[in-house]
């Protein structure tokens, strides 16, 4: 009977014990994962020429129009659906600019980097603040998406991205450097953070004048800018 | 039969949350961001508890593996497994699209991209059941629980 409790007893304590190591270990990896998180957050971070609202959370990258009627897209160069909105919304985007009613800004996300094999989410909107700085982001963006490779791939190579910036008149040695470097990738980083930070799940997401608002169609749009002037 | 179900068990829930903490450790602010779009935390709060994630996930796979504890990694394990079925479920249930990234409604400025929910369900709700079995039956082979157990460390 002395026996039997005593290797009850031993064995209870033995569970008990193999518990705490558990539960330290699960601890320690919780703190771990933490602190490296901690130490990736707290850098200054370089940003592109036409950023607006730099350090707030609604920070993007000026696109066109001094009107005043502010929107905001956010959107991902890998991502088939803003392809799809760019295309469609283009013309009508360009109009409303040069009958000065919009301010046109883009948020440049890394979302879909899960969704190619380089990273390409990033790499893109990386390339495009480099755009950016020369005063081509529009024309840098619309090459990008005219040559959007598809989900799962991985992506346009450093020198692809290079050359798309050829038509746009951005032929300098800098921004070669720029694009190769991926100067701004830090950047589009937190701008993604930001992105989610502010409820954006998704692209492409519109905001206009500090308001998430959905469109179908193109007239929607138009209304929803009408409305907002 | 029951101690070689039991170390199936113990075996596939380990490599499950081994697999998952794997894929998630490589970008952490990815994994902080998915928790964010549950919108059931503060940012903040989501981005930490996203970023610790994964390594709770490999440690909890490791000590499964292991064989430490069994029985209460099992129990860590089922609880883990309950709040991803709670928040994919409330995530359902508001209409909020998750693990997308790209999507939109239909109409001509739009494509279309499905989240993937159900099977999401399905999955957690089978680990649940392997992780229920070893809180039931902890006794399994090559664990070293059971090394302990035998006296033979």
């Amino acid at each position: 009977m002395v026996t039997q409790r005593s290797a009850l007893a031993r064995r209870q304590r033995r569970t008990l014990w193999t518990i705490v190591i558990a539960v330290v270990v699960l601890v320690v990896a919780a703190i771990v994962g933490f602190s490296v998180y901690n130490s990736q957050r707290s850098k200054t971070v370089a940003t592109p020429k036409g950023t607006v609202n730099d350090g707030g959370t609604d920070s993007g990258l000026a696109v066109a129009g001094t009107g005043p009627v502010r929107v905001e897209i956010y959107l991902d160069f890998l991502c088939p659906a803003c392809k799809a909105f760019e295309t469609t919304a283009a013309a009508t985007f360009d109009q409303l600019v040069s009958d000065n009613k919009i301010t046109l800004i883009w948020h440049t996300l890394g979302f879909l980097d899960s969704r190619s094999t380089t990273h390409y989410s990033t790499r893109s909107a990386a390339a495009a603040g480099c755009a950016s700085d020369f005063g081509q982001l529009k024309a840098y963006g619309n090459a990008l998406f005219a040559a959007q490779p598809p989900e799962g791939s991985a992506g346009l190579s450093a020198d692809q991205l290079i050359d798309l910036g050829g038509p746009a008149g951005l032929n300098s040695p800098a921004f070669a450097a720029c694009v190769r470097d991926q100067k701004y990738k830090d950047w589009v980083g937190r701008v993604t953070n930001d992105a989610a930070r502010r409820g954006v799940n998704a692209t492409p997401t519109l905001f206009i004048n500090g308001k998430e608002t959905t469109v179908n169609t193109i007239d929607d749009l138009k209304a929803a800018i009408n409305a907002a002037s | 039969m029951r101690p070689w179900l039991g170390t199936l068990a113990r075996l596939g829930l380990g490599a499950a949350f081994l697999i998952a903490g794997s894929l998630k450790i490589g970008d952490l602010a990815a994994s902080g961001r998915a928790v964010a779009a549950y919108r059931l935390l503060p940012y903040d709060v989501a981005a930490a508890v996203g970023a610790a994630q994964p390594f709770v996930e490999i440690a909890l796979g490791a000590l499964l593996v292991l064989g430490v504890a069994t029985r209460f990694s099992a129990i860590i394990a089922a609880l883990l497994l309950v709040a991803f079925l709670i928040g994919i479920g409330s995530a359902w249930a508001r209409g909020l699209r998750i693990d997308c990234g790209c999507f939109s409604r239909g109409g001509d400025l739009t494509g279309d991209q499905q989240p993937r929910y159900a099977s999401e369900v399905v999955r957690d709700i089978a680990l649940l059941v392997v992780a229920g079995f070893l809180v039931a039956f902890p006794r399994t082979r090559f664990a070293i629980d059971e090394k302990l157990e035998a006296g033979t460390w």
